[in-house]
């Protein structure tokens, strides 16, 4: 077959190799998502209408579960979740377009994310908390919890990625070979599914990106 | 002839891998989907917030499974162990 898996189209600058095929995919996906917020912002109405109303739809939901899951200071974070839905949720099913292929099928991508959120984590987690209480709660309950709760830090960033990568990259993989094997049948039922996982991942992310960053925020009792 | 012993040996390990990760896949997604059914069905109300938490879960539980499938592709497609 003349698409090799796991072969990309490499450009070379400054030294450093990038994969041109998954920067070019990203930078479409942000285009499309900079088109469609455009598009639903102009003429805001207050009864919603065509794409003002779908994209409603669609920050309504994520904002109830960034309020039931983060309380009222979640709101601060909302922008970030928001946007990290949008574009996994368009990434994962810009591949499905004969001929084009995801920008999280690349593990680049989704470890970027990935550590950009634990790194994120991290870091409100020591300045709404201080440093050294965040530290301490690695201690608890008991002394020896530091390794378990260590090697859950580390599982984070690898699971998150691992699971996006995983699920759109055999995606298509599968999407390729059922249509050497089956033509026109198999591949269709195939491609529908894949629309729904595309979404159910993008929403999986974003739910434990939610869940994590609960967790560095201040809690006010104690 | 070792490179003939190491692809019989990475397809079957592929197959394996595959194999015990549907297995693990099945299983998992059909206890959690068994509960949340149930669930739903002692409180119609509860539809919504069980339905979602059912998907996460299920997307939670196939990451190792995917993953495994992951590893399946790269040793048919993109063996590194063959050239």
């Amino acid at each position: 077959m003349e698409h090799e898996i796991g072969s990309h189209q490499l450009a070379h600058f400054a030294g450093l190799t990038f994969h041109l095929d998954t920067l070019m995919m990203t930078w479409l996906t942000m285009a499309i998502i900079i088109v469609f917020a455009v598009l639903a912002t102009r003429n805001l109405k207050i009864k919603p209408q065509g794409w003002q109303n779908f994209l409603e739809m669609v920050v309504g939901a994520l904002l109830e579960q960034i309020d039931a899951n983060m309380g009222p200071r979640g709101r601060k974070l909302a922008p970030l979740v928001i946007t990290l839905f949008l574009f996994l949720a368009v990434g994962n099913e810009l591949g499905l377009i004969p001929g084009m292929k995801s920008p999280t099928s690349d593990l680049n991508t989704t470890l970027g994310l990935a550590l950009m959120i634990v790194i994120i984590v991290h870091i409100l987690g020591i300045m709404n908390k201080g440093p050294v209480r965040y530290i301490k709660h690695f201690f608890e309950p008991y002394v020896p919890f530091v390794i378990i709760n260590i090697i859950e830090e580390l599982a984070k960033p690898i699971t998150l990625s691992f699971r996006l990568f995983g699920n759109i990259l055999a995606g298509e993989i599968l999407l390729l070979i059922l249509g050497m094997l089956v033509p026109y049948v198999v591949p269709t039922a195939w491609l529908a599914f894949s629309v729904f996982v595309g979404i159910v991942q993008a929403f999986i992310f974003t739910m434990l990106s939610i869940s994590y960053l609960s967790n560095s925020l201040a809690d006010d009792h104690h | 002839m070792e490179h003939a012993i190491i692809i019989a040996a990475s397809v079957i390990g592929a197959g394996l891998a595959i194999g015990l990760a549907a297995i693990g896949a099945g299983i998992g997604d059909g206890a959690v989907t068994a509960k949340a059914i149930e669930g739903m069905a002692r409180q119609p109300e509860a539809k919504g917030t069980i339905l979602v938490n059912m998907l996460i879960s299920v997307g939670l539980i196939e990451s190792i499974p995917i993953i495994a499938a992951v590893i399946a592709i790269v040793l048919v497609f993109a063996n590194p162990f063959a050239k």
